[in-house]
């Protein structure tokens, strides 16, 4: 075992610096979940569609997204969307993009299922008690649905959290990036790291685990 | 007693992809009629009264409902909008109840009243809350279904059927997800509506109910209707031997 001699002052006097970090994070999470809520209903809406060209754009377009990284779809959308338009593209803006999109293939999902996991006896009891399609659909399915979808919703911006942090890669200044650099400047990067992992980790884990307690509750309703 | 009828199935024949579930079914149900249909599983009884409920559609013949088409194998504008006029007057309840769980048993009752019909919201109430008191359960007004036992579950969606008032009462084995003990509250309920008047048609198992209950019963198999008796007669003399075969089974 080295001889390591702590010097967590380093990183506690630049408090404020990466606390910024931590708020571009959060305002960055927060965002990209409302546009890739706003997003993933397009997407699902497209998969659900009786027309079979909008199935077909959803499908594929899910499938892309599911299976190509989220680091080269950052970087894709970062170096190759301003080639491909012709225009600058502010690093914040790429990530919030990149991650929206990524984050809308998996939430269609959630939406998808969520309405599928309505009994088709509740549509069919509205049917015959003479409601219209779209009065079932509004007050019978969606509200069920929705309830389904709210704790996969959660759990969805405890990912965004955590990715990001790839934003670092494409230099937006939240949290790990301002890490980075303050390591870059203090040569202290075990102190630096682990405390940006304790900040990360405190912040998913309270998360994560109210999610699960809320699921249970409503399983058991 | 013999009244006129209130829904016709016409030749009705079905087909999903190449099974034949039902092959020229007739059957007429008069007003305060009380038809039991009863027969082996997979006869199709389920879908006939899909079919009259216009949950499916007929491959062959047609539904009419008081004189009027209300569903045929390519409905016409006109038939189609047929149906949707007597919607309301068709009620039906569920082998699995079909509750929504995530209203109250009041805002099951008047969801359909408010919406379908229109109603006023305080005359729906009067409605819902009398027809609760009527099925015993007033008392659970704001329970949620998950809450109710079985029983006061089903007690709860013949409430919300006859909240819509309908002319014709379809029953889809309403007991049989049921366990025993909870069964007769249900059927005490059919059997009070029964005496009230309202024309029913009855999937069911319980022979009892056919017997002493019914005023006609019709005996299924193989999507064909092979037997069909007045009240207790289907029971004391089956005319056919896979009615027999069949009846065979409930004796001890
Ligand atoms: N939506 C459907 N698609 C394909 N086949 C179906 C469908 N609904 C019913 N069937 C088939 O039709 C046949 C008759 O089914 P049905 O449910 O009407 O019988 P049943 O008399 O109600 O039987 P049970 O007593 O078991 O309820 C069965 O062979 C069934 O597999
Ligand atoms: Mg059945």
């Amino acid at each position: 075992m080295f001889k390591y001699q702590f010097r967590w002052d380093t990183v506690f006097g630049s408090f404020d610096f990466l606390m910024s970090g931590l708020q571009m994070t959060l305002i960055v999470s927060a965002i990209t979940l409302v546009l890739a809520m706003i997003f993933g209903l397009i997407i699902a809406l497209f998969d659900m569609s009786p027309w079979r060209i909008l199935r077909w754009i959803g499908i594929t377009f899910g499938e892309i997204v599911r299976n190509t990284p989220i680091l080269v779809q950052l970087l894709w959308v970062y170096y190759v969307l301003p080639i491909v338009f012709n225009v600058r593209i502010e690093s914040l803006v790429a990530l919030i993009i990149g991650l929206s999109v990524y984050q809308a293939a998996f939430i269609s999902e959630v939406y998808r299922s969520g309405i599928q996991s309505v009994p088709k006896g509740h549509t069919e009891a509205a049917q015959v008690l003479g409601l219209s399609p779209l009065q079932s659909f509004r007050r019978i399915v969606l509200p069920q649905a929705i309830r389904m979808t709210l704790p996969p919703l959660a759990s969805n911006f405890v990912q965004l959290i955590k990715f990001s942090s790839l934003g670092a890669v494409i230099s937006v200044s939240e949290i790990t990036r301002r890490g980075m650099e303050l390591s870059a400047s203090n040569f202290r990067p075990l102190e630096t790291f682990t405390f940006i992992a304790v900040v990360y980790f405190f912040i998913c884990w309270p998360l994560a685990m109210g999610i699960r307690l809320w699921e249970r509750r409503l399983q058991s309703r | 007693m013999d009244g006129a009828p209130i829904i016709v199935a016409e030749g009705v024949s079905k087909k999903f992809g190449d099974n034949q579930v039902l092959t020229r079914v007739s059957l007429p149900v008069k007003e305060r009629d009380v038809v039991c249909i009863v027969g082996p599983s997979g006869s199709g009884k389920t879908t006939l009264l899909r079919c009259l409920a216009l949950l499916e559609t007929p491959s062959e013949g047609r539904i009419v409902m008081q004189g009027v088409p209300i569903s045929t194998p390519q409905p016409n504008a006109e038939i189609k909008a047929a149906g949707r006029a007597v919607r309301s007057d068709i009620g039906m309840v569920f082998q699995h109840f079909n509750l929504w769980p995530h209203m109250s048993v009041l805002e099951n009752l008047i969801e359909a009243p408010l919406r379908a019909k229109r109603l006023p919201r305080e005359e729906a109430i009067a409605i819902a809350e009398r027809l609760l008191a009527k099925v015993d359960l007033a008392d659970k007004r704001d329970a949620y279904p998950a809450r109710l036992s079985g029983g006061q579950q089903q007690r709860v969606a013949i409430a919300r059927a006859l909240a819509m008032s309908p002319k014709v009462l379809l029953f889809d084995e309403a007991t049989s997800a049921l366990d025993p003990e909870l069964r007769r509250e249900v059927l005490l309920v059919m059997r009070q509506l029964a005496s009230e008047g309202m024309t029913m048609l009855v999937v069911t198992h319980e022979m009892g109910f056919a017997r002493h209950v019914g005023t006609r019963t019709v005996f299924m198999d193989r999507g064909e209707i092979v037997e069909e008796a007045p009240g207790a007669a289907f029971f004391d003399t089956p005319k056919t031997e896979r009615a027999r075969r069949f009846l065979q089974q409930f004796e001890d």
